[in-house]
């Protein structure tokens, strides 16, 4: 991401150019591109707020642009109220029908969710036909053009689209930049993450769909004052307005304030050109040729314009070295380094059922301050599903969870994290397109605000965990320990009282076994209580203070490790004789 | 039956493997070890053809594989177990093994294919309705392992079988993996963690650091090597 100060010039500079175009250009059909231009970019950064930021790919924006555009000009035509405050009443009705469409339809994920907000539009257009409102045109005030936002001058229109355009800018640029914008990557990413590190997935998601409302309705008001006129279902809430949406954020890349506004100043202009030019002699052939100018941007930059060049310019930076030593991991002292006598969870008759398949059933166990306690048992035991239910992925069937003395049985994992339970994943679960510190500060975000203390929060993180040095890689180049050790410093970042580690040990070697050891140990030296699942028992053996064995759902024995390693029915249906003779020849 | 020459693979400018040579012979079992990120999982998707080498040769049976994609190879004979199982969590168990079927010289074969991998592994069986995605950990592995099988390979790569499997299992696997190799006369390359129980099953081991090979030998000798003892076995 580049420098503060660097994105906001550029931002100053489009509108510079902006402002020149409008000066320089001199007939009155080229000002229609340029309003066009700046609207549809100004309409494709609206919808990139939801679906770019957040990615929730919604193909029914449209009905913000509609309901912008009947707000405003039905209060022209029955209160007489100019166009200027009536933008505003239809800002704020587009921002209630956000909240109101946003309630039922963030309830579906991925492509359902994008299914469910084609029919919106759909309803719209059924219900204004209903009304009455087939066709309402702007009525003249010749009197008063400017109040009105009936301008003569084409310059004006241009410079109108160019402000929404640019107040469209710097509402994606703030986003970017705040804690919100790196909640939405993170929900894109991996929504399950997010929600395990305190992202409160439901209100974010929300607070996205209401922001990217309100441009999506003042670019409608706008585009019918300076474009068409007249209003109709069709026109407005029509699938015409949605591809073009669309288009301009595939063809410019999603996901970044600059994509729509490249897409918008290549493909506006290129359709419009071809309208006049071969659709006057061959009426039709436009769409063709418009459709395979598409495609072929497709096939060469399928990720956008703006990604294409971006990643051509990361290439050409060269990459980084191979990390050849593994950091020495931070020192740890004793002193902490004991179980209290304080019970911080408490598991209570804890069952759980799917479909045919009794995964926990009437758990019960407790776990000190401090304490390391290992959870072990045959794959399949219901290990994954008891560390689902203690932060909140699953809702028991039967039995409580206390912690910290309070019941927290069913509560949301966002919830869960806040009151102070962080967790790891047996499969790395990374939010793939940020940097490492990036991914840290997501978890950081639940404790602080600004962007600049989570950055300084998530790097004391890394460097609990030895990770210092890779703050800024991607963690698609990165090692299976150094993922680890990432999602460790993530679920730290938390500053959780309590961490859930799932087999943090899987997949890694002898040295990288002893370096995840190491930091497991200085988490519970800093005064962090660890429940871990592992397989790999010699390390487990060195690492914990007491054992609980669940086989087939059920709790088959608890107690020291060396006690646990003993008993007959662990060693049957867990260890097996030739780990224990193993363990006796070493 | 298969060399390898001075291979080198890159990720966005990473080198993960550089300058690799090694030898299977057929019939042999060659395991390879080393840390994270030494390139062992590179190594073996070189060979399948999944990671694209930068330079150097892959030949099979004296034949380059340079040119050829994935499901060629495949073709040829080559089955890739892949770390971390990637069964088909939605479909059921007994496609999951069809599928491995898939090649073209195995469609042939597959009912008796199916008999000896659920002969392997009973479990198999006994779910063969379920959707893949519902078995354990233990099951799915097996299950990829069967779905390997199922395409009659010659040449078997075998990426940690053991990742995130209880002890017993682990024992399971590796008498499984022990048995198809004396009973199929397969030729078997193995990338584990687990060093020991990796090392005493093959013939023939290469440890591997930071993309280069740094020791290579006979199983007694590496077993007995000071290095290897010092670094991975914890002596």
């Amino acid at each position: 991401m580049a420098s503060r100060g660097r994105g906001w010039l550029a931002i100053v500079a489009v509108v510079a150019v902006g402002v020149a175009l409008t000066l320089l250009v001199q007939e009155r059909y080229h000002h229609r591109v340029l309003t066009l231009v700046f609207l549809w970019a100004a309409m494709g950064l609206a919808w990139n707020i939801i679906s770019g930021y957040a990615g929730q790919i919604s193909f029914g924006h449209q009905v913000f642009f509609g309901i912008g555009a009947y707000v405003t000009v039905l209060l022209v035509v029955k209160a007489g109220l100019t166009p200027w405050i009536g933008m505003g009443v239809a800002v704020a009705v587009a921002v209630l029908a956000a909240v109101l469409i946003g309630m039922p339809t963030f309830r579906l994920a991925g492509i359902y969710f994008g299914l469910a907000t084609l029919a919106y539009p759909l309803i719209f257009r059924i219900v204004m036909d209903w009304l009455g409102y087939q066709e309402v045109a702007i009525p003249m005030k010749r009197e008063q053009p400017g109040w009105f936002m009936q301008f003569n001058e084409p310059r004006s229109f241009d410079l109108l689209a160019l402000g929404v355009l640019a107040a469209t800018l710097v509402l994606s640029r703030v986003i970017e930049t705040s804690r919100l914008g790196y909640r939405l990557r993170a929900i894109k990413e991996n929504e399950q993450a997010a929600e395990a590190m305190g992202v409160d997935s439901f209100r974010c998601k929300m607070a996205a769909y209401m922001l990217s409302a309100a441009p999506a309705a003042v670019v409608g008001a706008v585009y019918i004052h300076a474009i068409l006129f007249i209003v109709t279902p069709e026109a407005v809430f029509g699938l015409l307005v949605i591809s073009q949406t669309l288009v301009v954020c595939l063809v410019g890349g999603s996901g970044t304030l600059w994509g729509p506004l490249v897409g918008a100043a290549l493909m506006v202009p290129v359709s419009e050109i071809l309208d006049t030019t071969v659709g006057d002699r061959l009426p039709g052939i436009q769409g063709v040729v418009y459709g395979a100018a598409l495609m072929l941007i497709m096939l060469g930059a399928p990720e956008g314009l703006y990604w294409r060049v971006r990643h051509a310019f990361r290439a050409r930076g060269g990459g980084e070295a191979t990390r050849l030593a593994i950091v020495a991991p931070p020192a740890e002292d004793g002193a902490a380094a004991v179980p209290t006598e304080t019970v911080l969870l408490e598991v209570r008759g804890v069952s759980k059922a799917f479909i045919g398949l009794q995964a926990l059933s009437d758990i019960s166990f407790d776990v000190r301050e401090r304490e390391i306690l290992g959870v072990i048992g045959p794959n399949g035991a219901g290990k994954t599903t008891l560390f689902n239910v203690l932060n909140g992925f699953l809702v028991p069937d039967r039995g409580e969870v206390r912690f910290l003395g309070q019941a927290v049985t069913g509560l949301r994992p966002s919830a869960l994290c806040r009151r102070g339970i962080g967790r790891t994943f047996q499969v790395p679960r990374t939010f793939q397109h940020l940097t490492v510190l990036e991914n840290v500060m997501v978890g950081a975000f639940v404790r602080v605000g600004p962007v600049h203390v989570a950055a300084s929060t998530a790097r004391s993180a890394l460097a609990k965990v030895g990770l210092a040095d890779r703050a800024d890689a991607l963690p698609t180049g990165l090692t299976t320990l150094d993922l680890r050790l990432m999602e460790l410093a993530r679920c730290l970042a938390t500053a959780p009282r309590l961490v859930l580690l799932d087999e943090p040990l899987a997949g890694l070697s002898g040295d990288g076994v002893a370096v995840m050891i190491s930091v497991i140990r200085g988490v519970r030296t800093r005064g962090v209580t660890v429940v871990i699942i592992e397989h790999t028992m010699q390390a487990l053996l060195r690492l914990a203070d007491r054992l609980i064995v669940l086989d087939q759902g059920r709790r088959l024995a608890a107690g020291a490790p060396g006690q646990v390693t003993q008993d007959p029915a662990v060693i049957e249906a867990y260890l097996g004789k030739r780990w224990l003779a193993r363990m006796a020849a070493r | 039956m298969l060399t390898i020459a001075g291979l080198a693979v890159s990720y966005q400018g990473l080198h993960a493997l550089a300058e690799v040579s090694l030898e299977v012979g057929d019939g042999e079992f060659v395991t390879i070890v080393g840390p994270n990120g030494a390139g062992k999982t590179t190594l073996l998707k070189a060979i399948s053809g999944t990671a694209p080498a930068e330079a150097g040769r892959v030949a099979y049976r004296g034949r380059d594989l340079g040119a050829l994609r994935p499901s060629e190879r495949a073709a040829l004979g080559i089955a890739h177990v892949p770390e971390g199982r990637r069964v088909f969590p939605s479909l059921t168990v007994m496609e999951n093994l069809e599928l491995g079927s898939y090649r073209r010289a195995a469609r042939a074969g597959r009912a008796q294919a199916l008999d000896e991998v659920l002969g392997l592994f009973p479990i198999l069986r006994e779910r063969h309705r379920q959707l893949a995605g519902s078995l354990s950990g233990g099951e799915q592995q097996m299950l990829a392992l069967g779905r390997g099988l199922m395409a009659r390979p010659d040449l078997l790569l075998l990426d940690e079988p053991s990742q995130g499997l209880g002890p017993r299992i682990v024992e399971q696997i590796f008498e499984t993996v022990d048995r198809i190799r004396r009973e199929r006369r397969l030729t078997i390359l193995l990338v584990e963690q687990r060093v020991v129980e990796a090392l005493e099953l093959c013939d023939h081991g290469y440890v591997l650091e930071t993309g280069r090979v740094v020791l290579a030998g006979r199983r007694e000798a590496l077993l007995a090597d000071a290095r290897v003892q010092r670094a991975y076995l914890g002596a």
